[in-house]
Parts: structure tokens; sequence; C-alpha cells
């Protein structure tokens, strides 16, 4: 094995590098098939028009161009901006709340956690359909309840200016458990001594929450931040099952119009734009994420 | 709550693009690569074809059964019949399998496909098989099976399933409204005002319900009115948009006003609680196909056909045969031909409570005992002959049904009135009509 030390092929073989690139092998020709060939592939796509049938023809930015003129890609932007601006701080704090509330020796406690991650395992074509039960505006529990109580009835998910709300409330049901996980696995640790220090130094409940533990929790929540608006700005299954974008395309979210423009108008071409300014847009929005996120870590740790 | 991400949507879309890529290059070459691979009959002379269908259960069992007795009496054609993973998915399964180089020589396809499939260069067009066959009678198709067939004149399939809309009606609620049930002399007039009787907001019981979430099922039930109110989608030539004619604004002012001002029509814009709701005993009315029958077993419900002209509309579905050599395109045909005959087609119908494909079918020995077998589907049936117009067969239609479907709810949901949303719908129809070499 010494007889050429240092060349090339005794490198690869005697180190490590061989058998660690056999173990990644697998995952590796998964990624490239999966990730990467899309990744580029779609890139190509998107300047061509691609009837996804007969040749496709090049039209060079004409796609992306397209897209900006394009009223329906407009609001179905903005529809995805709102709602990510909703369930982005409202899923994150109202996390922390529940997690808080159950960081604590409760009597049955364990019942709770279970009860608020069950909505994370459920599918969502389950979650979807009871839903639009709930809220249906004629049959549904929640007007039901809401005339009993003398308010005015709803049309929920059959109103367009209710739809996105709704959509927001219900996805905030299925999501939060996870984003509690996270938090409760933080919160557990917080060491014990730096509370007792600061309850001794005559720190209150809130100001010990505020200095000691939120501190604490900033990794966590730097980690659901990025990770909820990724999933956010990608909704797509709960539109899917519930409203279909509608009523009137109130809830046409970017990745329902991909899939629109893709399955049911075939233009393959156009989606594959929508999805690559999709792409740039979730790529932006996390780098400016992690560089501000990131560096208050630092400066606290 | 497992995702699907914009990630795996851009993977089936690369996956559809493939598909066509590979369609192109297996195009290029097929002069050479369609003789090379004729060689299925084998040394024996026996022709092997395949079949994808969407059939399951029952439906699969009647596919099966005519297979076996095709293939018993025909030692030189061997038919296949394969189960297609369901109809959803068949037109990008097909475009798949041709991009693969091994793909069926006949594939069931929606009918709402038939101007995208056209442009594959692998389906054969039927015309001349049909015109040189005299054994092969095309007109003894229903007109609207033969018009969804048919795209810019050419043929591209053999009708494989149809349907029509009719009114369905609970008897119960009627007889509680103290009303006589539907008759076929209905005008539009009539069936307003009973849904207005049968409407309790009390018992939060409506006369009518309509699928509103935009799509294609909130349209085709439109354009039922719109045909029968004297109107038409397009202009002859699918160059401009007639649907917002003064019919059409007519039509749907009724409909409009029935949702709005008489509130007697269940409107979901989820399109997905009418079924259950109608056989909860809540809705007096629907307008449907015979494929929601069954879904009805708690109701003791009627059929009649629609108000005042009878205009109807017919989702009919095509056996398309895709070219794997004339050899083999000749056994598909004799295949079909045989499969969608009459007599077949009875056996079919009667083991699934399909709607009679052919005209003839009628005169089977069988078609009593048929239509005893599913009761109201003799209204269906006889309904076929109101459905004498299709849908323009145009690669556009998805992208115009879905401008007809957003005006259409708006009306519904009173967000504006019909003159308004029809032209506005009419003027991004032309633009997109406008749009050459589509």
């Amino acid at each position: 094995m010494s007889l050429h030390p240092g060349s090339r092929a005794q490198r690869l073989l005697g180190s490590d590098h061989l058998a660690g690139w056999v173990f990644v092998l697998p995952a590796a020709v998964l990624i490239v098939t999966f990730g990467i060939v899309p990744i580029a592939w779609s890139a190509i796509m998107s300047f061509q028009a691609n009837d996804l049938v007969s040749p496709p023809s090049w039209v060079g930015l004409a796609n992306y161009k397209a897209l900006f003129h394009d009223p329906a890609f407009v609001a179905s932007v903005r529809h995805t901006l709102v709602y990510t601006a909703l369930f982005v701080p409202l899923s994150v704090a109202g996390a922390l709340l529940v997690a808080w509330a159950l960081n604590r020796k409760l009597r049955g406690v364990r019942f709770y956690r279970l009860a608020i991650f069950v909505p994370v395992v459920t599918s969502t074509v389950a979650t979807g359909i009871i839903f639009l039960w709930l809220l249906d505006p004629v049959f549904g529990l929640v007007n039901f309840f809401l005339g009993k109580l003398g308010l005015p009835q709803q049309g929920f998910l059959q109103d367009p200016n209710q739809a996105l709300y709704c959509i927001v409330a219900m996805t905030m049901w299925g999501w939060l458990g996870f984003d509690v996980i996270i938090y409760l696995a933080a919160l557990q640790g917080v060491p014990e001594e730096l509370m007792e220090a600061a309850s001794i130094d005559g720190a209150g409940k809130w100001s010990s929450f505020r200095n000691v533990v939120l501190p604490f929790l900033r990794p966590a929540t730097l980690f659901l931040v990025v990770w909820s608006t990724i999933s956010a700005l990608q909704l797509f299954d709960e539109i899917y099952v519930t409203t279909r974008g509608g009523p009137l395309g109130s809830t046409t979210v970017v990745v329902f119009y991909l899939y629109q423009q893709a399955f049911q108008f075939f233009n393959g071409g156009y989606a594959a734009a929508i999805a690559y300014v999709l792409f740039l847009a979730i790529l932006a929005i996390t780098i400016v994420q992690l560089k501000v996120g990131g560096r208050r870590i630092y400066s606290n740790s | 709550m497992k995702r699907v991400t914009a990630g795996m949507l851009t993977l089936l879309l690369v996956l559809a693009a493939l598909a066509s890529a590979g369609l192109v290059l297996a195009g290029c070459g097929s002069s050479s690569a369609g003789s090379s691979s004729t060689p299925s009959s084998s040394p024996t002379g026996v022709v092997h074809i395949t079949m994808w269908h969407g059939d399951l259960d029952y439906a699969a069992k009647a596919d099966n059964a005519l297979v076996a007795e095709w293939n018993k009496a025909n030692p030189n054609i061997e038919v296949t019949a394969v189960y297609n993973g369901g109809n959803d998915f068949a037109l990008q399964k097909t475009l798949t399998a041709i991009a693969g180089g091994k793909y069926p020589d006949i594939t069931y396809i929606f009918g709402s496909w038939a101007a995208n499939i056209v442009k594959s260069p692998k389906v054969v067009t039927l015309n001349d098989l049909i015109a040189k066959d005299k054994s092969f009678d095309w007109n003894d198709f229903w007109p609207a099976e033969r018009l969804a067939a048919t795209v810019n004149g050419k043929i591209v399939g053999v009708p494989a399933l149809v349907d029509n809309l009719a009114i369905v009606y609970n008897k119960k609620l009627f007889d509680q409204a103290g009303l006589s049930y539907p008759t076929a002399q209905w005008t539009w007039d009539d069936l307003r005002a009973a849904a207005k009787k049968l409407t309790d907001p009390a018992k939060k019981q409506f006369g009518w319900a309509y699928p509103a979430d935009a799509s294609e099922d909130t349209v085709w039930h439109w354009e039922a009115m719109l045909w029968d109110y004297g109107g038409d989608i397009l202009t002859p030539d699918n160059k401009q948009a007639t649907f917002n004619s003064p019919q059409g604004v007519q039509a749907l002012t009724m409909l409009g006003d029935m949702a709005t001002v008489d509130k007697s029509v269940y409107v979901d814009t989820t399109n997905t609680k009418i079924q259950s709701t109608f056989n909860n005993g809540h809705i007096g009315m629907l307008v449907t196909g015979p494929w929601d029958l069954p879904g009805f077993p708690d109701v003791s419900f009627g059929v009649q056909v629609m108000p005042a002209n009878h205009q109807t509309i017919s989702g009919p579905d095509n056996w398309v045969l895709l070219d794997n050599g004339p050899e083999r395109v000749n056994a598909a045909w004799q295949f079909i031909k045989w499969f969608t005959d009459a007599k077949q087609q009875m056996y079919y119908d009667q083991q699934t409570g399909a709607l009679p494909i052919r005209q003839s079918q009628q005169q089977q020995p069988d078609f009593k005992a048929y239509l005893g077998k599913y009761p109201g589907t003799d209204v269906f049936v006889a309904n076929m002959g109101n459905a004498t117009k299709a849908r323009p067969t145009i690669p556009q239609y998805s992208k115009i049904s879905g401008f007809m479907g957003t005006a259409i709810v708006s009306v519904l949901l009173g967000k504006s009135d019909a003159k308004t949303a029809l032209d506005q719908a009419a003027q991004q129809t032309n633009a997109v009509l406008a749009v050459p070499g589509q």
C-alpha cells in the first residue's frame, strides 16, 4: 500500500474518503436525481414555452416578464405575503406561550402535550375536511355557536374577505404542535441554577423570563422563524384540500397558482418561472433572516 | 400534516416536461424505431396489444370479462387490460410512457384533454379507419360524443364513457312543501319558484345547490343553462367569446338572483359538500349526472330533464389509439371496435350502471333489465338526445373555463352583476384566443 505514498489513488483508497463517499453515495444519487437535476431542468424550462405535450420553444425571458404583468400572479404574491406575515409571528409566539404553559409540573401534562401534537400527525386531508364542515356557513358548528351567542353569522371559507384568515387559523392549529415541541425542548435546556440565581437576585417571573429564558430560546426561535417562513411561503396542501384557491381567487397563493398554471392550463414554462421566482425569494428571505437572527445570537451568548 | 412542497410540484412539472421532451425525441426517431419495434407479431402470428383503463372493482371485472371473451374468440390478437392507476393522471402517464418508448396501444383519456393529446405525434387519428370500415357505425354514437372526440376535424378517439346533467329531486321535500314534482314542461321560472318554496332557513333547507369553486364543474352546469337560453360559448370558428350575449346575461342573472335575492341556492364554494347535504335531506333539487345517484341511499329521489328546451351538457371520455406500427394499430382498431359495440357495451353497463355510449344499445335485449336495475337511469338515457352541443375542443378551453368560472362565482356571491362579470370574462377569453399557434 505504501509503494506510491502520496499518489491520488492511494490517498483515495487508503484514507477514509472512499468509505465516506460510499456511505453518502445513495443519498447523493437521490439528491442529484430528485434535487439538482429538477432544479437545473426547471431553470431551463422557465425560458421555454412548454405545454408538456408538444415540442418546447425558446422564449428567453418572456415568462419572467409576463409574470410581473400578470395581475393574478401579483395577487397570489400578495396573498402569500399576507399569509406569511400573519402565520409566522402568530404561530411562533403562540407556540412559545403554549410551551411555557406546558413546561410546568401539571397533572396530566403528558395528555396536554399529546393533544397539542396530534394535529401535526393528522393528515392534511382530514384536517381540511374537518375545518370545511366546522366553518360551513350553514351547517357548521362555529356559526351555530355564534348564533347561540347572538353574534352575526359568518361566511368563513366561503367569504372572499375571510377565507385567507381562516386558512391562517386552520394551519396554525395544524402546525402549532411542532413549534411547541421545539420550544419545550429548548425550555428544558434552560439551566435550573440560572433561574434560581435570578430569583435570588430578586428577579420577578416576567423579568427572569425576559432576561434568562428568552436569550436561551433564541436559537430555537431563529430556527422556527426561518422554518415557518419557508413553509408559509410554500403553502399548498391546505389550500388544495379546502378552498382550491377560491372563493374568487382570494386564497390563490403562489404555489397554488404554480399548480394551476402547470397542471390545469399546461403552461409548463410559465409555471417553472413561478417556481424560480419563489425559490429566489425564499433564498433571499432566509439569508436575511439568518444574518439578522444569527448576529443577535452571537452578540448575546 | 405532511406537506407537498413547491419542490415536489416542480419535480412533477419537470417529470412531465421530460416526458414531453422524450416524446419529441421519440417522435424524431420514430421512423426507424417504429419499424424495429413491430415484431410484437411473433413467429406464431399473434399480435399482442395493451389497453390502459381506469376501472376498479366491478367495472374492472366487466372489462376483464370482455377482454377474456375477445382473447378466446380471437387467438391472433391477444389483448392485455392494465389498470392505469386512476384516470386523473392518465394523460401524464400516457405521455411519460410515450417518452419511454413503451406505451399502450389503447389508452383512456378524459374528453377535456382531447385537444391536448392530439398534439402528440403518436396519437392515431381515426378518420381514415372509420371511413374505410363499413362495419363500424360512427354515427351510432351520441352527437355529443362525436363532437367531443373531434378536434379540428380530426377524430381523436372512440367514445368510452358518457354522462349528462338532469334535475335530481328529493320527493319528500316536494311533498312537504305541497309542490308537484318537476315535469318536462317546466320553465326556468317554474324551477326558480319551486326552489324558493323549498327553501326554509329555519330548517337549513335549500331549493337548489350549486358547485361554486370556479372549476369546470361550476362552468359546465351553467353552460347547459346558457345553451338552453339560446346562447353559446364561442363563435362557431372558436375565435371569439359569445357567452356574454344577452342570452348568457339572462341565464346568469337568473342564477344570480336565485342565489342572492331568493337565497334558495346552497352555494358551495369549496364544491365538497353538496352530495352529502342532498343525501341528508337539506336540498330540494340538484342538477347532476348519473354518477351521483349511488351517493343518495337515504333519499327517495326522482329524475327529470332540464327545464324549457331541455338542453343538457355531456362529458364524454375517449379510448385513444397510439401508434405502435401498422399491425398493432390494426389489431387495436379491431379490438376497440368490438369492445365499444352495442352488445359488449350493454354487458358493461349492466355491470356498472354507466350510460349507453351507443344509441343502438336501446334495442339490445338486456336494455330493459338494465333500466330496472338502475332507477333514474331511464331519464338520463333519454336525456342523451338533449345533449346536442359540446364544449369547444380547443387547447385554450381550460383557461376560458377558468375565466367563466370566476364570472359565475362572482355573480353567485353577489360580488358582480352578470353583464359586468361576463363581459370581463369575454375580454380575457378573446385575449387568449388571439394568441396565435395554439
